[in-house]
């Protein structure tokens, strides 16, 4: 009998069967995270991506119109493409300098008369097109030319995602890491989205909000929740916030939407965070954050800070401490929250290969990970 | 028949920009409803009688479809029809008019997400106008950005709505008048003065670069306005099948280079075949009158696109064919009013 977590077999966390089908049912078929839209700076420039099996390749035009191509030159497939010359008007593969315009028209072969003495139709040979769109600031790409638009992909869900307009804040460098958790992505998705753990795994790290009155579902495959501050963080609230506010008053929370799949935000009235997981291997996953803040002074920031001194001096801390704590390097210490979500994922994703693993019954506050699952088989039976 | 005439009862006029423009709302009767149904971007032929006369104009449509059926008629120096259109045309008039027709269209969509640039002049603002109202109304994923250029602030028409559409959607439409001779007394400060030339269009682009990246670009303005603005945008490489033009008046000289042959043209008009002997150098429009035919016609100058014919055998010259995309003129379209034939036999067929 197929040992079952949840909806889902225990092998779709484990196997490499499921993380192959995965990568060509869910991750090259949706919208793929490409960054933001300030990665591209101007026309000439251009970024390339993984979204499943594709390479994909965006390029910005002097109408500063984005491109979005297969990285695959057409000659022998090679994913060296990139924008060249003064103007950056041409793209080129460096291996045999084949060379498209910005509308992936192949327009020069070298030795062109002499390498393909019969002839070379050069107009069946341009690049493949994909998409591309921008949404909230953000790069979005899709390997089909022809997929649906963000706003049929999107639409639904926005307006549960936070008054926030990301492409007016501006980008905190030094929040913008990434690293690897040891995991199946959607452990670290089912984490994200696990509203039982937010008051006991973060009992410490989290409670400037106000978890029982989290408001939270799904449009679609996409997952939106918010949650208001706590009684004692709402109290003189605009004097508590550690930053600059990114939203107008009186919005307040938290947004900690997870859109499919796998592109996490955590906004909230100081900050919008992008926590972006790609999976590695069935146990591997990858985790992208970028943080972007108010575009305010050194001085607002500054005197936020002094004024919310008061209110995070005496806050939070490790979940356990003393003698509870297994030595210096415990997560359970750290008094970190990401820290704390990780050890969890990981210490998950080392117990499903053991032959005594039964998973239990799932509570109302992990509602969220069951419906993830049949989002999951959902896109894997549409194969 | 789509292209016949109807006759419509004027239900209000409105003086625009001091009365150089008016703006003409017709009744359509419930009978016509389904017949008078339009796009944005289409436009109104109308036919008057004047001194005894007959004579044919094409006005575009300046409201997005679902509200009143609007033309809006900027005077015309010595202008027969709009001057009197702008003097005499009374509320209760009726007006023959032929059903909305026109190849620049902009059909919106609800899923849709698109970033359209609008560049506009003068009374080319009449089908902008339009589209721009209906990607509000009907594309709210969509944003509209309007460069609009005029002679001076007084001769900006739709000046008021489209500053309350500004008030009514900040997050989707951006307005940028540019202004040729603006006036030294008025207080009217435009985004740019001078010609909506290529410098006009490379600042407006990096300004509000396209967020959504379907990108749409829309034209009409009258003269050189069309081409020089195409122009500009290839030059910063957007594809030819993204840019939408119309024409609105001496737009591109007439290309007299080819006079024509003496031909028989074979007619298919509404289902029945004519053969018609077409004169060296007589437009294939005036053969088929001058034998008593009634094919759709209305500017004769090769703008508004009602005579459009399709072309199944031979070939012919056109004068001009503004209102043809060279998409359509590859499909075998012609204008009939400004063709004339090249080869001894040609067929075509006027479409229903």
């Amino acid at each position: 009998m197929t040992k079952m977590y949840h909806n889902l077999p225990v092998k779709a966390y484990t196997g490499q069967d499921w993380f192959d089908r995965e990568q060509q049912t869910i991750f090259s078929r949706t919208w793929r995270f490409a960054g933001l839209v300030e990665d591209i700076e101007g026309p000439g420039h251009y970024i390339s991506v993984q979204a499943g099996l594709n390479n994909l390749f965006i390029v910005m035009g002097r109408d500063h119109r984005l491109r979005a191509f297969h990285n695959i030159c057409r000659h022998r497939g090679t994913q060296l493409i990139r924008a060249v010359g003064k103007t950056q008007k041409a793209l080129t593969c460096p291996y045999h300098d084949w060379t498209y315009d910005l509308e992936g028209n192949l327009i020069s072969v070298p030795d062109e008369a002499s390498e393909f003495p019969n002839g070379i139709d050069k107009s069946c040979l341009g690049l493949k097109p994909a998409s591309v769109d921008v949404w909230r600031g953000m790069l979005f790409v899709h390997p089909d030319p022809d997929a649906p638009t963000l706003a049929e992909w999107f639409g639904d869900v926005d307006p549960f995602l936070g008054p926030h307009h990301p492409e007016e804040l501006v980008e905190y460098a030094e929040g913008r890491n990434s690293y690897e958790i040891r995991a199946n992505w959607k452990i670290v998705v089912e984490n994200y989205i696990d509203v039982y753990h937010l008051s006991h795994l973060h009992s410490n790290t989290l409670h400037m909000y106000d978890h029982a009155k989290a408001e939270y579902g799904w449009k679609g495959p996409h997952y939106h929740f918010w949650e208001p501050p706590s009684a004692e963080y709402a109290k003189n609230h605009e004097s508590n916030i550690p930053m600059p506010r990114t939203i107008p008053e009186p919005h307040v929370g938290a947004w900690v939407p997870m859109l499919f799949p796998g592109i996490g935000i955590g906004a909230s009235e100081e900050s919008w965070n992008l926590f972006i997981i790609t999976p590695l291997a069935p146990d591997l996953t990858r985790i992208e954050n970028r943080t972007k803040l108010a575009n305010a002074s050194d001085w607002a920031f500054q005197t936020q800070q002094w004024k919310s001194w008061g209110f995070w001096k005496d806050f939070g801390g490790a979940k356990y401490q003393g003698d509870d704590a297994a030595g210096e390097d415990d997560p359970m210490a750290s008094g970190d929250f990401t820290t704390e979500d990780i050890y969890a994922c990981e210490q998950q994703q080392k117990s499903l290969k053991s032959p005594y693993l039964e998973i239990g019954p799932a509570g109302v506050g992990e509602n969220p990970i069951i419906q993830h699952q049949k989002v999951v088989l959902e896109f894997m039976q549409d194969d | 028949m789509q292209r016949d005439f109807h006759p419509l009862t004027v239900s209000g006029l409105q003086k625009e920009i001091g009365g150089a423009a008016t703006s003409v709302t017709f009744d359509v009767p419930q009978v016509l409803a389904g017949l008078f149904q339009w796009t944005a971007g289409q436009h109104l032929t109308v036919r008057f009688l004047i001194d005894g006369i007959e004579q044919r104009r094409s006005y575009t449509i300046s409201n997005p479809p679902v509200s009143a059926l609007r033309i809006t008629v900027k005077r015309v120096e010595n202008g027969i029809v709009s001057n009197h259109i702008g003097d005499t045309l009374s509320v209760g008039d009726r007006v023959e008019v032929m059903p909305p027709f026109g190849q620049f269209t902009l059909i919106p969509g609800a899923l849709q997400r698109r970033t359209h640039y609008f560049f506009g002049a003068g009374s080319g603002i009449t089908p902008l106008y339009a589209m721009i109202n209906a990607v509000l109304a009907d594309e709210p994923h969509s944003v509209a950005h309007l460069i609009f250029g005029n002679t001076n602030a007084n001769s900006i028409i739709f000046r008021d709505p489209l500053e309350r559409l500004q008030t009514q959607y900040p997050q989707r439409f951006t307005l940028r008048h540019v202004l040729s001779h603006p006036s030294m007394l008025s207080w009217f400060s435009p985004w740019r003065t001078g010609r909506l030339d290529a410098d006009a269009v490379q600042a407006a682009i990096s300004e509000t670069p396209p967020v959504a990246q379907d990108t749409q670009y829309w034209i009409c303005g009258p003269g050189s306005m069309n081409s020089d603005i195409r122009a500009a945008l290839q030059n910063l490489d957007v594809p030819a099948d993204r840019i939408h033009t119309e024409s609105f008046g001496g737009d591109t000289e007439s290309d007299l280079s080819v006079s024509g042959v003496a031909a028989t043209a074979r007619i298919q008009l509404n289902g029945a075949w004519h053969d018609v002997s077409v004169a060296a150098g007589q437009t294939i429009l005036d053969a088929a009158r001058s034998v008593g035919l009634s094919p759709p016609f209305s500017c004769q100058s090769g703008v508004c696109g009602a005579c459009v014919a399709h072309l199944s055998e031979g070939t012919v010259h056109m004068r001009n064919r503004a209102a043809l995309e060279a998409k359509d003129i590859s499909k075998g379209f012609i204008l009939c009013c400004q063709s004339v034939a090249t080869q001894k036999n040609i067929v075509l067929r006027f479409e229903d």
